[in-house]
């Protein structure tokens, strides 16, 4: 198939993907509230451990957003999957799978909206948390913390597509979700690396998605600088490359 | 009542027994129940546990030992939640109109589905009784104290099934259960599930003051962390108490509307 | 070069569930073929197959010439497809769901337009295209989904039970349809659970039953092969099991279909007489008696054993073949 071909393609299922919220607005609502929802109550929990010694700021709101962004990814991405089990399940995946567009191309296809509507969730959660005193990140700090947000939401959407492409049926989405969570959670999501106990902080040190978090988290808690952006930006690609790989394999391996 | 006590005795033993087969042969349904808030759990006290460090941190052997509560209630209402939906499904597939069709109290359908909710909350505090000590908590109450806990517990997973039960038949569809479900953290982060209540910033800190949900929480907590409190102990009885009876009142309601409108 | 060859096709499913159990087949570019057969026979795992969407286990399979597993691409390009389950999306209109099928055969934007907009008119939808598919009765999604199937101009179509749910007013268009796309060139698969179709449509016929192919041939070939005609007796009080010992001096016994007791008869129509005669001395009220000339489902019945359709109540017959 040609390029053009190609874009066309993923241009058509990324309308798609788009319709199911513009036509079915309801169903959007959940993952839109649901990372501002979760970011007001754990502020409102733990917001006091910035009084601790050795807390990197004094706004638990400023700590917390990027890993919220992170969520909104993580839900975007877990609906993705559930909308592609769902497709399977009743049949219309057989259309995709049986026309001549390349595998890589139904993939592009299905991950690339998620990446647009985790912007969504990304804008509510920003709005409050800036009106509940999270600092401004500044340009650079913003636009690092979206990219990462869309970034995360492909990751998810890889993930989700994989356990969808595996089990073909809708009622694994807890799966999906709960993934998603680990991955995201087992990092410097409720304290600086130091300030973690036990098993979390050996994790946390380890896990590459610390990189993220910390790089998405920078401009909000202090300045932007290569040196904290460039690690999270290498282990969010390397992520996002060992997703997608393991959907192509999904995808292909689905006639099985 | 209709049927007669025996009767009605037999039917809820009977339903109870479908409650709790249901529950425990189907493993995939009940993991989510105590996995997720296990994970929730250790994924907090790792993340906030040098909370235990500041002053106005309670007394306790380890931020382990104070969230455990935290999180054997959020297991119980994931159970409450479930049984709900297990009640919405029967609805939705008609089962519950073959009983409402027979000489029996209407009040047996419910408290049938509540016997399976009742031991899946027992499971529930074993389980995490469990974990506390595997992992290194204290239960200051002792063998005395890890009974009580086990029966508040069980209390609160019957409080929340009659919660369920009532949603279920108000609405009489699994899915509404089901989109509730979220509605468990935001309650739970109005209260002193996850963090002691002077320490909760507002607006949660004051709505975890009379959240009865802090009451039972704290109540169970404090078998955990001190010697028995019959102040402690009294007050979440009350809350559950309140809850309870909230939840039978509205699924009372909701019955005869069912009843009344023909299922 | 046939359009559709397979050799020992094989597909077998965990818990070893043999669907498909080793098939032989051989189209011929321009024919229309039919599967014929009950539900469970293996039709949709070898439509499934044959289009790429599920891996044979053994044995392989070519259409257009490339190797269904090895140049699955090269496959897909050259068929259309029209599945059981109408993959149509609800959301979309009709006129978004022929786009998008355009744009993955990779047609560029307004020769993809043009296409769609002959092929809606084609199946009579113009004035429903710009409705949501959610609101389409069963006949205009079998028509769309037909139309779709078409848009890139395939050399071969499959259709997995294109007309199953249908009445028989839309059945008969989708015949209409799908005779004139042969006309044009197109060779066609299709599987089937209802005898007329398959005897209407096709040109040949292959009878699948438990995975296997039991019959093959034209309509013509097979029924002769059959050759002989059957009485239909339907009887006033129901006294089967006497109709039928009686019956069965005249000739073979056939099983019974919808409470009529059935018999092959040696001699045809000659053999009438006698066997009237034969009831009236038993004293046997005949309700009707009818003489049925050889159909599909006669072959399908000498070949598997029981009735493809309408077999109410499945009285046993003694002798009857029952493999």
């Amino acid at each position: 198939m040609t390029l053009a071909a190609d874009l066309a393609t993923i241009r058509a299922l990324m309308r798609r993907a788009l319709n199911e919220i513009l036509r079915v607005p309801g169903a959007a609502i959940p993952g839109v509230l649901a990372p501002t929802i979760f970011f007001l109550g754990l502020t409102a929990v733990f917001g006091n451990l910035t009084l601790l010694p050795g807390f990197t700021t004094e706004s638990y709101q400023s700590f917390l957003i990027p890993v919220s962004l992170m969520q909104g990814a993580g839900f975007t991405g877990a609906a993705t999957g559930v909308n592609l089990a769902r497709d399977i399940e009743q049949g219309w995946f057989d259309r995709l799978v049986a026309s001549p567009a390349p595998r890589p191309v139904l993939l592009a296809g299905l991950v690339a909206s998620a990446s647009f509507r985790s912007l969504i969730p990304a804008a509510m959660l920003l709005i409050v948390g800036f009106s509940l005193g999270a600092h401004w990140p500044g340009p650079g700090g913003l636009a690092i913390a979206l990219l990462i947000t869309m970034g995360m939401a492909i990751v998810a959407a890889a993930w989700g597509t994989t356990i969808a492409l595996k089990f073909k049926t809708q009622s694994a989405s807890p799966l999906m979700q709960a993934g998603m969570l680990l991955l995201i959670l087992t990092t410097t999501a409720y304290a600086p690396l130091e300030l973690l106990t036990g098993w979390l902080q050996e994790v946390a040190r380890y896990n590459p998605v610390t990189q993220i978090v910390d790089a998405a988290r920078q401009g909000f808690v202090g300045s932007v600088t290569w040196g904290e952006t460039w690690p999270g930006l290498l282990a969010l690609a390397g992520l996002a490359a060992l997703l997608l790989a393991l959907a192509l394999r999904g995808m292909r391996r689905i006639a099985d | 009542m209709t049927g007669g006590f025996v009767t009605n005795a037999r039917v809820v033993a009977a339903l109870g027994r479908r409650a709790t087969r249901q529950t425990f042969r189907r493993p995939q349904l009940m993991a989510p129940i105590l996995i997720f808030p296990t994970l929730l759990l250790a994924i907090q006290v790792g993340g906030a546990g040098r909370a235990v460090d500041l002053p106005q941190f309670p007394e306790v052997n380890g931020f382990l030992d104070f969230m455990i509560a935290g999180a054997m209630v959020q297991a119980t209402m994931l159970a409450g939640n479930s049984g709900g939906i297990a009640l919405a499904l029967d609805i939705e597939m008609g089962f519950t109109d073959r009983l409402l069709a027979a000489p029996i109290s209407r009040f047996a359908i419910v408290l049938g589905r509540l016997v399976g909710t009742a031991a899946l909350g027992a499971v529930t505090a074993i389980w995490f009784l469990a974990i506390a000590l595997i992992f290194g908590a204290h239960i200051e109450g002792g063998v005395g104290g890890a009974l009580l806990i086990v029966l508040l517990v069980t209390l609160c997973a019957i409080a929340f099934g009659s919660i369920g039960a009532a949603i279920a038949l108000r609405s009489g569809s699994a899915s509404v259960v089901q989109g509730l479900f979220p509605l468990v953290f935001v309650i739970l982060f109005l209260s002193t599930a996850f963090f002691p209540g002077n320490l909760l910033l507002e607006p949660a800190r004051s709505v975890a003051e009379w959240n009865p949900l802090s009451f039972i929480v704290d109540g169970v907590r404090d078998l955990v962390i001190s010697t028995f409190s019959g102040t402690q102990f009294a007050e979440g009885i009350a809350a559950l108490a309140l809850l309870g009876a909230a939840g039978l009142g509205m699924s009372a309601a909701a019955m005869r509307g069912r009843v009344r409108r023909g299922g | 070069m046939p359009a559709i060859e397979t050799r020992d096709l094989q597909r077998v499913f965990s818990g070893d569930v043999v669907a498909v159990a080793g098939v032989n087949l051989r189209i011929e570019r321009g024919e229309i073929y039919a599967f014929l057969g009950p539900n469970g026979a293996g039709k949709t795992t070898m439509v499934r197959m044959l289009t790429t969407l599920l891996r044979p286990t053994g044995g392989s399979a070519s259409v257009a010439g490339h190797d269904v597993v090895a140049e699955a691409g090269e496959v897909r390009r050259a068929i259309g497809v029209a599945l059981q389950e109408a993959a149509l999306d609800p959301l979309m209109t009709g006129r978004e769901l022929i786009l998008l099928q355009a744009t993955l055969h990779g047609l560029p934007g307004a020769e993809g337009r043009a296409r769609a907009e002959r092929l809606l008119a084609r199946v009579g939808l113009t004035n429903a295209a710009d409705r949501r598919v959610g609101t389409y009765s069963g006949g205009m999604r079998r028509r769309l989904d037909l139309a779709s199937a078409l848009v890139h101009e395939p050399h071969i179509l499959f259709l997995d039970e294109p007309t199953t749910g249908l009445d028989p007013v839309s059945r008969k268009a989708i015949w209409e349809e799908v005779e004139k796309m042969n006309r044009e060139g197109t060779t066609v698969f299709l599987t089937t659970q209802y005898l007329e179709e398959a005897d209407n449509l096709a040109d040949r016929v292959g009878i699948i039953d438990d995975g296997r192919i039991v019959a093959e041939g034209t309509p013509e070939s097979l029924k002769a092969e059959i050759g002989r005609p059957h009485l239909e007796v339907v009887l006033g009080d129901g006294a089967m099991e006497r109709a039928q010992e009686i019956l069965g001096r005249f000739g073979k016994p056939l099983p019974a279909k919808d409470g009529a007791a059935l018999v092959e008869l040696e001699g045809g129509a000659s053999g009438v007489a006698p066997v009237v005669r034969a009831l009236d001395e038993a004293g046997l009220v005949v309700e009707s008696l009818e003489l049925v000339q050889p159909s599909l489902d006669d072959v399908f019945v000498a070949k598997t054993g029981y009735h493809l359709e309408g077999s109410g109540d499945e009285t046993a017959v003694p002798e009857a073949s029952s493999n």
